[in-house]
């Protein structure tokens, strides 16, 4: 079995790394990491925003604002790319190809739950910040700009990196749609090779536990490194008492 | 394309049917694959709390592997690569009772015991250390603490992410489709084929999904109500 | 009731207990008082095996507390003798009533009614009959003391033991929990109680132990202790205590 999975990645790593680029569109891993890369780059502003407005005074920011994160926790993701694969086209006027249908919807779903994220960051520093910041003469916008965005931020690297690994995860949902991702690239060599399905599948499940793995590890470091960097220099141990 | 005309696909008893039966299906798999999911979690825990060295790394590997491969990935693993190397009689046992629904609920339920445990373990490690010593002080033995104090205390403090990992549960249903379940999401696919009615359709569905997800997150509101004792003396 | 021979504890190569021998007879009240990582608390935690010791034996009742025991005859051991720690470890999702019910009807397989009337009656003595179905956050901490005693109560110990069971709470609350020890000591139960409370020790105590670096450095009555004590290392720890 091992032998037959090892002449299955050597025939067809290439098919499995960019899909059938130049033939084709770019595909596999390749397309995974752009789609899951430029998901969660673009999602963090509007994740910054939608927080914003949740945590905001306004009824008319913040409404809007939860209805879309609770509709979006509430509905399967793949509920939510039929809707974008329908509705895009409708408002666009033009045909969409699915990696652009499979982005949008990333950037919508990720965006919904990072802002959570980041709600939960910035309620996490003491409000003695915002107080700081607002006894010194700052402005509300300003505060949030250069004392409690960047704060919380850093803070928050660890989830939104594990924001990230699941952004890699959702990305499978595309071959639903034939979005020529990792998950695409592995089913088109299944379906050629017919008689070995574990082994290829078995390739899929262990290429993204080795990405995934291996960025949840990061995030893990990342998480001890802020904690001693937050607990200052170490002192000395006292005695046990009693 | 024709305007928003809901009386149409709601009057459709055919089509009422078809969603209907999706929702039952979408029911079955996640309440199968969540009764498995919370039985699998207590044993890990249980197994986690033995001590033993090699049993804890096994676990740990469990874990590992369920949350770091895409669900939907674990789904075709099940569906396409395990069944291949069941036995041929098994494997035609399985075909006639819904092969696809079995490997749905087993693939979603290990995947999901995975989150389970280890809200329980957070749980049970938020629980102060005055805790244990107190039963243990008053004469209870390991199982009676575990019963009547400890892990009472522990889903309490875990019920918030029992619930969340409860509501993805639940949306991960409709996953199963991939594999040929025909649950909701399923079932939607179908209607808007043979209605043309998209809009309204998916309109139907999600209306359906948010109902049942908000309705599992009021329930873990009211459940939660009584729950919370992290780090109280 | 209480018997220490020869007890050494450490912590790696920290001596935290050395050569203890002492003993507590029945209905006398010992107060152990020193200064803070003398050893006081761990001295009477190996009381019931909440922590090890390496060489020697402390006996209960005759029974070698730290001898090769089953579990079941531990945590039968352990029923007998009532615990109350400083942050007294109410259980914080249960009622105070069910509290003090929970022990006597699981461990010691008393009907669940009984429980119950004990438990009232218990929570009557330490004046919280009014709170019984409150939980314990809605109690003030001088409140889920007193139901922690009378949790170690039920169980119908022979012995109590406290561990600074006053040191947590705020100052207005101790005297409520130190009367209701007063009434256990004159109604003759056998107590050792860890404390800092002078005062108490000097009106209920039998005899005081002062402990330092893991020794019992003196023993007497209290008169004797307070008036003339004799090891210079608790003479400058009364003095200590008077200057403030």
């Amino acid at each position: 079995m091992l032998a037959n999975a090892v002449t299955i990645v050597q025939d067809n790593w290439l098919l499995l790394l960019i899909g059938q680029y130049p033939n084709g569109p770019l595909g596999g891993l390749a397309a995974t990491l752009i789609l899951s890369v430029l998901g969660i780059a673009l999602a963090f502003p509007l994740s910054v925003l939608v927080a914003l407005a949740r945590l905001s005074h306004w009824r008319a920011l913040q409404l809007p604002a939860t209805a879309l994160v609770y509709g979006v926790r509430g509905v399967p993701l793949l509920m939510i790319i039929f809707w974008v694969y329908f509705m895009f086209p409708l408002l666009l006027g033009v045909s969409v190809p699915g990696s652009a249908t499979m982005l949008c919807t990333l950037v919508l779903y990720e965006g919904a739950f990072l802002s959570e994220v980041v709600r939960a960051g910035i309620q996490a520093l003491p409000p003695g910040q915002m107080d700081a910041a607002r006894a010194l003469g700052h402005s509300y916008s300003r505060a949030m700009r250069f004392v409690i965005l960047p704060q919380a931020l850093t803070n928050m690297l660890p989830s939104i990196l594990s924001q990230f690994v699941s952004t890699i995860k959702d990305t499978t949902l595309g071959y639903v749609i034939n979005v020529p991702e990792l998950t695409f690239a592995a089913n088109q060599i299944n379906n050629r090779l017919l008689t070995k399905p574990f082994e290829v599948f078995l390739i899929l499940a262990l290429t993204y536990y080795a990405l995934c793995f291996s960025l949840t590890q990061l995030a893990a470091w990342l998480e001890r490194s802020i904690a001693t960097r937050r607990a200052g220099p170490v002192t000395q141990p006292l005695v046990v008492a009693q | 394309m024709k305007g928003f005309d809901l009386a149409a696909l709601l009057l459709n008893p055919q089509f009422i049917a078809m969603l209907g039966h999706g929702l039952a299906m979408t029911f079955v798999v996640a309440i199968g694959s969540w009764l498995l999911a919370m039985s699998l979690a207590f044993v890990l825990l249980t197994i986690r709390l033995t001590g033993n060295r090699i049993a804890e790394a096994c676990v740990a590997v469990y874990i590992s592997y369920h949350r770091n491969v895409p669900t939907l990935v674990q789904l075709m693993l099940w569906y396409f690569g395990i069944a291949s190397l069941l036995p041929d009689a098994l494997q035609e046992w399985l075909g006639d009772h819904n092969a696809e629904a079995i490997f749905a609920i087993v693939a979603l339920g290990l995947c999901q015991a995975a989150y389970f445990s280890e809200d329980l373990r957070s749980g049970l490690r938020s629980i102060g250390s005055g805790q244990a010593e107190a039963a243990r002080a008053l004469g209870h033995s390991y199982i009676g603490m575990m019963r009547f104090v400890l892990m009472p205390q522990a889903l309490g403090n875990a019920m918030p992410a029992l619930i969340n990992h409860t509501v993805s549960l639940f949306k991960n249903s409709s996953l199963a489709m991939a594999i040929g379940v025909v649950e909701l999401t399923h079932a939607v696919r179908e209607v808007e084929n043979e209605s043309f009615r998209t809009f309204e359709v998916y309109l139907v569905a999600t209306l359906m999904y948010l109902l049942c997800s908000l309705a599992i997150m009021a329930a873990g509101t009211l459940l939660g109500r009584r729950g919370q004792t992290a780090g109280a003396h | 009731m209480i018997r220490f021979q020869a007890v050494q504890k450490y912590y790696g190569s920290y001596c935290a207990l050395s050569e203890i021998n002492a003993s507590v007879a029945k209905g006398e009240v010992v107060v152990v008082c020193g200064p803070s990582g003398s050893g006081k608390s761990t001295l009477i935690r190996t009381v019931n095996r909440l922590e090890e010791i390496q060489s020697g034996e402390v006996l209960f009742n005759g029974q070698n507390v730290h001898a090769r025991l089953r579990s079941a005859e531990l945590n039968r051991l352990r029923s007998q003798i009532g615990f109350v720690f400083q942050s007294f470890n109410l259980f914080p999702h249960l009622s105070a009533l069910d509290n003090v019910v929970l022990s006597p009807w699981r461990v010691n397989a008393v009907s669940r009614a009984e429980a119950r009337d004990r438990a009232m009656a218990l929570l009557e003595r330490v004046g919280l009959a009014s709170r019984a179905l409150s939980y314990p956050a809605q109690l003030s901490g001088g409140q889920q003391q007193r139901v922690a005693i009378a949790r170690a109560l039920a169980m119908e110990p022979p012995a109590m033991l406290f561990d600074e069971p006053t040191s947590a709470l705020d100052p207005e609350m101790v005297g409520e929990v130190l009367n209701v020890m007063r009434g256990l000591a004159n109604d003759g139960m056998t107590m050792m109680c860890v404390t800092h409370e002078m005062g108490f020790a000097r009106d209920v105590a039998d005899r005081v132990w002062f402990m330092d670096a893991g020794r019992i450095l003196e023993t007497g009555t209290p008169g004797a202790f307070f008036g003339n004590p004799q090891h210079p290392r608790a003479q400058r720890f009364l003095s200590d205590l008077r200057s403030h």
